[in-house]
């Protein structure tokens, strides 16, 4: 059964993960809490985009909605994290709906439209009423390991604990709804709209419960960054952070859980890495911070262009037989068509020929 | 009175630079259906460029003419270097590249010219303007900004209306298969069209940057609201941008000037969506009804 | 008037997306003829017709206007060496207006003059078109719209002529004028016409030869009036 198979293999990592946890420093301990925060959220945004077809650029959004809830929960109601965890999902389930009804009838560049707004707009609220959100500076909040761990217990662990679990729990529940028959709904409206409607599936309740996972997932992504740096600012919203989650969902691979994982690993490691390494040759912080940025741009453009399923698309194919390319085609794809064709154009890892491009029907 | 006067006018300059935005993403769009991520970016860097050249020459105006040169170059080298391979791609491979480059031209800007807030020059003076003892809000540069816009998409228009360039552009925008039938190198002109953006990006940078200041992000926002103009009126009618810019910029103008800036974005977002949900396809799209 | 050209496909081999819809494929068509090809659907018509016009590669063989081979060139060059291609569907740009879609096809040709001088004469040949020339291309009805891509194919000054299926979706009645067209141009310019077409028994009417295709290979060169004779292959053939 694919559950058990499926809890089978969070246990096994869990305990790797475990194991790994005791023998790194506080720093790497961190960074694997961020490490698990970003594979939440990128994994939620991974099955919105590959899964159902539609574009969020506004995921970054919902992740601050789910730190604030979950600071606003922990400041003024004291609530312990396995219940603030929850609590911010849930909220942030919530905002998802309203924004999926909202988006459910665009597609394509006015849905990426509309969320790129989203993501610009909503951390500016906070700065409106900054008594309850604490303006520019932020909210802080006080995370301490439970007592039962002992006085000398590193912080950062108690954190890196949480969070992978917290990753673990969410990864099992998404590959069991991937696997399901949701999943599969969601692949029928995202191939094929009006073919999908035909047989009579809601494709517009699909496309909101999409967006409703999406988000949770966010949200409580938002929720475990609240936990891990204690701090919840505007600043920590920015659109680079909803540009950080799409680079790891496409470079991990649309669509597939384990393409959470790498994306997580290079968005969190490589900027650091590469920041290293430059400072190290004497290079200036403030450049040296640029570099990274610089060269995520080049990764993202030489990804699509060699690789366009990502990491674990890529692998596939060298795993797996060559596929002649194709040659040049009499009928170029329409480009004509409607806008709602054009939603489902996005590329996923178990189709060949992307959707849009127009097939003639055997040869004249 | 004066306030609500001196809200919409300072609105229609702002408008005029979403315009411009939105009038370049039209322009890539109409020729390859891709939306350009990138525009603003390359409009950061095009301004850099100028600020480099007016700081050695002293003069405005050659640092100008060299951005929108620079706009032209930047917008053509893009499209023949980064999008070619993408352009017959399904739509999400565009989307990540061009927001790949976006990344990419904040990182060397950042790496070249630092993360520091830059001022920028205007070319005309900033004093307020009145009318008899009636003070307007705006200023000559504010009119400048208005009239350079509208001169360049007027001579847009009259590009596509009147050349064979325009009328290139127009054929391959529309049916690519036909136009290549008919001999025309599709792949030339939609160099064209990216280069021509680039041009509208270029001036649009030049007119806002000294109201932002100039960093790596600093059209960041003006982007996506350059973004949201096109949207509102449409994505594949140059009208539509500009009707859409002047429309976002004097509402935003009055959600600024009346609740404070703070909400500014989310009335955005607001206008957004009221637009989409009356008709999902922007103001002045043409095309027909959706299926789902 | 452009000097009659002689269009020669030798031993072609091509295809795309892993089939190979022409194996092995000889066609000629001498100058100011016209030649029909003919064949069901699947055997290789469109993608010969593509191949010409430089949409798709061939794997092997040449394709000779007069002296030049032009296989493995791009389609810009092959409609400047004067090749026109109409396809099948009418091609018309609908969001510009018959004027423009003409225009459109006389960008090859350089200068203002020579482009002005084509348009005229060709609203003297096509009074349908002069009369409609301000009004926008997707208000044309399925046989003006016909008559508008072969004209505006014409515009550049094609020596050889390829035409897809003109006949599809339109009335019979029109099906006649359209192909009194194709005559009628072969006579006066003596354009080299290539015409593939379903409707054998109207493209046998006007052709002077007649080629059938059967699954990427040709099985019969022929005599379009002796093809059009000889009952047996015809209604192997062709259905009728």
């Amino acid at each position: 059964m694919t559950l058990l198979r499926h809890l089978a293999a969070a246990i096994v990592a869990g305990a790797l993960i475990w194991a790994a946890s005791v023998q790194l420093n506080a720093f790497r301990d961190y960074q694997l809490a961020e490490i698990a925060v970003y594979v939440v959220a990128i994994a939620g945004l991974s099955v919105l985009i590959g899964l159902s077809g539609q574009i969020s650029l506004g995921n970054g959004a919902f992740m601050a909605i789910g730190a604030y809830a979950a600071a606003l929960l922990i400041i003024h109601l004291n609530w312990p994290v396995w219940a603030v965890f929850p609590a911010s999902a849930a909220i942030t389930a919530v905002a998802g709906g309203v924004v999926g009804i909202a988006a459910a009838r665009l597609s394509g560049p006015y849905l990426a439209g509309a969320t790129l707004l989203l993501a610009v707009a909503l951390p500016s609220l906070a700065l409106q009423w900054p008594s309850v959100f604490g303006g520019d500076q932020g909210l802080s909040i006080t995370v301490t390991a439970p007592a039962r761990l002992g006085a000398t217990f590193p912080l950062t662990r108690w954190q890196a604990w949480v969070c992978s679990l917290a990753a673990l729990i969410t990864l099992v529940l998404l590959a069991n709804l991937t696997r399901s028959r949701v999943g599969r709904n969601w692949r029928a409206i995202r191939d094929d709209p009006v073919a999908a409607a035909l047989t009579g599936l809601n494709v517009g309740r699909l496309r909101v419960l999409a967006f409703v996972v999406s988000a949770t997932c966010a949200g409580l992504a938002g929720a475990m960054l609240a936990f891990t740096t204690t701090l919840v600012s505007p600043g920590s919203f920015t659109l680079s952070l909803s540009i950080a989650l799409l680079t790891g969902a496409v470079l991990g691979g649309l669509g597939t859980l384990a393409g959470a994982v790498w994306g997580a690993l290079v968005v969190v490691l490589v900027p650091t890495y590469v920041t290293d390494v430059a400072t190290s040759h004497g290079l200036s912080s403030g450049v040296a911070a640029n570099i990274p940025i610089a060269a995520y741009g080049v990764v993202l453009v030489l990804v699509m262009v060699l690789f366009p399923n990502g990491i674990q698309g890529g692998l596939r194919r060298l795993a797996g037989p060559l596929i002649p390319a194709n040659l040049t085609r009499f009928t170029e794809p329409d480009r004509h068509q409607p806008a709602s064709k054009q939603a489902g154009g996005l590329t996923s890892p178990d189709r060949r020929r992307p959707v849009g491009e127009h097939q003639e029907e055997g040869t004249k | 009175m004066t306030e609500f006067l001196q809200f919409t006018l300072g609105g229609i300059s702002f408008g005029m630079i979403y315009a411009a935005i939105g009038l370049s993403l039209v322009l890539i769009w109409r020729g390859t259906r891709i939306l350009n991520y990138s525009q603003g970016a390359m409009a950061m860097l095009t301004t850099y460029i100028a600020l480099t050249v007016i700081t050695r020459t002293g003069s405005y105006w050659v640092g100008f003419f060299t951005a929108l040169a620079a706009g032209l170059v930047l917008g053509a080298l893009i499209e023949r270097l980064v999008i070619r391979p993408v352009e017959n791609k399904p739509p999400l491979n565009a989307v990540v590249v061009t927001i790949g480059l976006l990344v990419f031209l904040e990182g060397i800007a950042g790496i070249f010219y630092g993360g520091q807030y830059r001022s920028f020059p205007t070319a005309f003076s900033v004093t307020g303007l009145h009318a008899g003892s009636v003070p307007l809000g705006i200023s000559r540069n504010d009119l400048f900004v208005a009239a350079a816009v509208l001169a360049a998409a007027l001579a847009l228009a009259a590009l596509f209306r009147y050349t064979s360039a325009g009328l290139r552009l127009r054929a391959a925008a529309f049916n690519a298969f036909a136009a290549r039938l008919l001999g025309v190198r599709v792949g030339r002109v939609l160099t064209l069209g990216w280069a021509l953006a680039g041009l509208i990006g270029a001036l649009a940078g030049l007119l806002v940057s000294p109201n932002t200041f100039l960093y790596p992000s600093s059209m960041d926002s003006i982007f996506v609201l350059g973004f949201t103009a096109a949207v509102i009126g449409g994505l594949d009618s140059p009208v539509g941008a500009i009707v859409g810019g002047l429309i976002l910029g004097v509402t935003l103008n009055y959600a600024g000037g009346y609740l404070g800036s703070n909400l500014v974005p989310l009335f955005g977002l607001a206008a957004l969506i009221t637009v989409l949900m009356i008709r999902p396809s922007g103001l002045f799209s043409a095309s027909h009804s959706r299926q789902v | 008037m452009t000097s009659p050209a002689a269009l020669a496909v030798e031993h072609v081999v091509a295809g795309y997306g892993g089939v190979l819809a022409l194996q092995d494929v000889s066609i000629t068509a001498s100058p100011g003829t016209i030649t029909a090809v003919l064949g069901a659907n699947g055997a290789g018509k469109t993608t010969l017709l593509a191949t010409i016009s430089g949409f798709v590669r061939p794997r092997q063989g040449r394709i000779r206007l007069d002296e030049t081979d032009l296989a493995r060139r791009r389609p810009e060059e092959i409609v400047r060496a004067g090749v026109g291609h109409v396809p099948e569907g009418q091609a018309v740009i609908t969001e510009l207006t018959v004027e423009e879609n003409l225009r459109v096809g006389a960008l090859r040709r350089s200068g203002r003059a020579d482009r002005s001088r084509v348009l005229a004469d060709t609203y003297r040949r096509f009074p349908m078109l002069a009369k409609a020339r301000n009004r926008s291309a997707g208000t044309l009805s399925g046989g003006e719209r016909q008559i508008l891509v072969i004209a505006r194919a014409l515009m550049a000054g094609p020596r050889v002529l390829l035409l897809d299926e003109p006949s599809l979706g339109l009335a019979p009645k029109i099906v006649t004028q359209v192909m009194d067209l194709i005559l009628r141009l072969r006579d006066e310019t003596g354009l080299t016409v290539v015409l593939v077409e379903q409707n054998a028994r109207s493209a046998l009417a006007i052709a002077d030869r007649g080629v059938v295709l059967n699954v990427g290979r040709v099985v019969v060169t022929e005599d379009a009036a002796a093809l059009a004779a000889d009952e047996a292959l015809r209604r192997h053939y062709l259905g009728f």
